[in-house]
């Protein structure tokens, strides 16, 4: 398992874990992310948000709140 | 039958809620392509086949749970409001993350109907969706459409009447259900709360929400349970749970979409056609060139639009002059009134009408086909130089048209602290009505210097941004910093209609509330500085005026000019009337005259107002007065929504009192700083 902050760009990955406040757990809960969700990674640069896409849907995720979900890194990416 | 049944709208943002709203009830709410904006609850009415229905457009919720004002306002009202019936509206080319809302309606008892809306773009995407599947799957009817072109209104129309009409019991939500793990928990909450939920909520409901740990269920339960049931309760929830429950609901929707697709995109070249743009726009250093390319176009079309408006000025300066002779034979009092008074006013407002239009076509376009987000994405970093992150950057982005919009605007940001000091900060953005100052001044005094000036205003705003935040989050708001989390909408065409529906609705509220004000400001004006005795010299304006002068003397502002300063409280741009009024008249001039000719660049030499001024006002105190009216106290209609959105008479007059110091804390060291370098 790893930070999703590791995954690098077009790298995809499968939620595994996601921890916080139960604030922070609803709300990216109802953007997308739940356990087992594949998401694939598309801006990964040393600084600024990191942009996610998954479900269908383009995400702008911060560093510090990116860091609070585990992934496992998928071997193959499409 | 009720003669009026209520019908309201939920769903994610974004989804296209005002849009059929608007369809259907003729309003003009706002559309544009991101999340977030509707903030308040939106009421109307439609007719369709002789009933009338009650419309109501909720704001955009991710979730039903108590994080965000909007996600409380919209559940309290379908749960304690009994609607008739809730539309939740989805969208067909983001289906798996919008249905999420529709699974958390599931255990609200009211009669649903799902508006699977933006079928073209998932057409477009290569993705068909069988509605009837879909329904059988979620139990209820599902109704394609395409909001933004009238498609499947007629089909809408009819499923709501059926559903009002229809008594049967059978008629339900949304039909989700738990399994497993999930389905045990429930149970056993159930079992604790039983009978202890007060109505309108059902147990059902309030069983999930205290899974998800929700603050304010929780309290209400906490309450009502005895100390042994809190203990119990506290042993079942745990994080994971709301884990549990959030991929119970993804794989509820999972299962609608395997059921009910018929053709599926495949993610790369979905990624591929949604990502062009952003390969540039998102990039973190062209990504910056995009955005100010962007923005200085932004700015240029506006300023063309708006110099449309220029000719007109000329037939204001005639209708001054007319008005002048007509009157003349009339009370002087009455001709100075219309003339150098109400005309000027009236006419300035005039001229920045058609400006303001221009600023709002463009930030219309540029908001319908999707960008404003990715200038949030791209400025995130700055805005974490100021203690805040990008949802912050789209209330600072309006509060440049106005600081009004900017104060509402940020009701997008999730966390209170972050939109309070978002909120605290927005009078420090130069709204539209400080750039129409700025650059009327500045034609006069400063000339070619005017975009340097332009310059130092910005980024003094920047450092102001800095220090101001900083003092914020040390000394007054403590509390952590929360990160963004904000999606980024895939690109629209841009539809004309929506752009002039968003333009003409802005310009006609400007013309509503702006014209009144300006025309008022320079009656008052000129009243105060004709009245008693008909000469400014002796007005009621110089003598209190004189009170300023310790102050003013320090910022090289005569009286007239911390006149026009205070003002400027009752509408940024009204310091242009107070000006060309307390300086034209009694000069034998019409005020406007001069202002037409400035306005239309070049004539300088000819002009007698510009003239007048020059020799009043020196460049130095011109600077410092366009420092003091940029950092000062916002308008009186953006004190009124400061104290709306922070409820709090504290924070308001905190926010008064301190931009008034800063007002003079910043002509004081722009006259200062002046007085060196010219
Ligand atoms: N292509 C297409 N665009 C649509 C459709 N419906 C709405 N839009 C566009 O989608 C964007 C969002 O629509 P809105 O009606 O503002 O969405 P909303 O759900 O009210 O959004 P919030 O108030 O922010 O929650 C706008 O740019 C609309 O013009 C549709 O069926 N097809
Ligand atoms: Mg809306």
């Amino acid at each position: 398992m790893i930070p999703l902050t590791w995954l690098r760009a077009w790298e995809v990955g499968v939620v595994q874990d996601i921890s916080g406040k139960p604030g922070f757990v609803s709300r990216i809960s109802a953007t997308g992310f739940s356990l087992n969700t594949e998401v694939k990674m598309i801006r990964n640069w040393k600084w600024g948000p990191l942009i996610i896409f998954l479900r269908d849907t383009q995400i702008a995720l911060g560093r510090t709140e990116a860091g609070n979900i585990m992934v496992r890194k998928k071997s193959e990416s499409k | 039958m009720k003669a009026n049944n209520v019908i309201v709208l939920a769903g994610q943002p974004n989804t296209g809620k005002s849009s059929i709203f608007n369809r259907l009830t003729g309003s003009n709410q706002h559309v544009g392509n991101w999340p977030g904006k509707t903030v308040e609850k939106k009421e109307g009415a439609f007719k369709f086949k002789g009933h009338l229905y009650q419309l109501v457009d909720l704001p955009g919720t991710y979730s039903l749970t108590a994080n965000s004002a909007e996600e409380i306002i919209t559940r309290d009202y379908i749960i304690k409001k009994h609607p008739d019936v809730l539309v939740v509206v989805v969208d067909a080319s983001q289906l798996e993350r919008t249905l999420y809302l529709a699974a958390e309606t599931s255990m609200l008892p009211v009669k649903t109907i799902v508006a699977l809306n933006m079928t073209d773009i998932a057409e477009r995407e290569g993705r068909k969706i069988c509605h009837e599947a879909m329904g059988k799957q979620m139990g209820v009817t599902v109704i394609p459409m395409v909001a933004s072109k009238n498609i499947g209104f007629s089909e809408l129309l009819e499923a709501i009447k059926k559903s009002v009409e229809n008594h049967d019991p059978d008629e339900r939500p949304i039909q989700q259900e738990f399994e497993g793990e999930v389905l045990a928990r429930l149970n056993e909450v159930k079992g604790l709360i039983k009978g202890l939920v007060p109505s309108p909520f059902t147990e059902d409901w309030m069983a999930l929400k205290l899974m998800e740990d929700d603050r304010e269920v929780r309290e209400i339960m906490r309450k009502r349970l005895g100390p042994d049931q809190c203990l119990h309760l506290d042993k079942i929830i745990n994080n994971g749970l709301a884990l549990l429950v959030a991929d119970s609901r993804y794989k509820w929707i999972q299962k609608i979409i395997d059921a009910s697709e018929t053709k599926s995109h495949d993610t790369k070249s979905l990624l591929d056609k949604r990502n062009k743009f952003d390969k540039v726009a998102t990039h973190p250093v062209w990504g910056i060139f995009v955005a100010l390319g962007i923005l200085f176009f932004a700015i240029v079309a506006a300023m063309s639009i708006g110099s449309l408006g220029l000719p007109f000025l000329k037939i204001v300066s005639l209708a001054s002059d007319g008005a002048r002779i007509l009157l003349g034979p009339g009370p002087e009092w009455l001709s100075s009134m219309m003339a150098d008074g109400l005309i000027v006013g009236v006419g300035i407002a005039t001229a920045l009408s058609f400006f303001l239009m221009g600023v709002f076509i463009v930030v219309g376009f540029l908001e319908d086909v999707g960008y404003l987000p990715r200038l949030a994405y791209v400025f995130d970093l700055f805005m974490h130089g100021i203690g805040l992150h990008g949802k912050s950057f789209m209330p600072f982005l309006m509060g440049f048209c106005c600081n009004i919009s900017g104060v509402l605007g940020t009701r997008v940001v999730d966390s209170w602290r972050q939109r309070l000091i978002t909120v605290l900060l927005i009078p420090i953005i130069p709204c539209y009505g400080i750039w129409a100052v700025v650059s009327f001044i500045g034609t006069i005094f400063l000339g070619v210097k005017t975009p340097m000036v332009v310059l130092a205003l910005l980024i003094t705003a920047a450092l102001h941004l800095a220090l101001t935040s900083f003092l914020l989050r040390r000394f007054i708001v403590k509390g952590e910093s929360t990160g963004l989390i904000m999606e980024l909408p895939p690109y629209h065409k841009p539809n004309f209609k929506t752009i002039w529906t968003y333009a003409w609705t802005n310009e006609k509220g400007y013309l509503k509330r702006g014209f009144s004000i300006i025309a008022m400001a320079s009656f008052i004006v000129w009243f105060f500085s004709y009245f008693p005795e008909g000469k400014i010299e002796t007005s009621f304006l110089a003598s209190t005026g004189s009170f300023l002068n310790p102050i003013g003397n320090l910022m090289g502002c005569d009286w007239k000019l911390m006149a026009a300063l205070i003002v400027s409280v009752m509408a940024k741009e009204s310091a242009l009337p107070a000006i060309a009024i307390l300086y034209g008249t009694g000069q034998g001039l019409s005020s406007i005259t001069g202002l037409a000719s400035i306005t239309s660049g070049g004539e300088h030499t000819h002009n007698e107002l510009a003239s007048i001024l020059m020799q009043s006002i020196s460049p130095e105190s011109a600077l410092a007065f366009l420092f003091a009216l940029t950092f000062s106290i916002p308008c009186s209609a953006t004190i009124s929504v400061l104290y709306t959105e922070t409820r709090s008479l504290k924070w308001t007059a905190g926010a008064s009192a301190y931009y008034t110091l800063s007002s003079l804390v910043a002509g004081i060291l722009a006259y200062q700083a002046a007085l060196l370098i010219f």
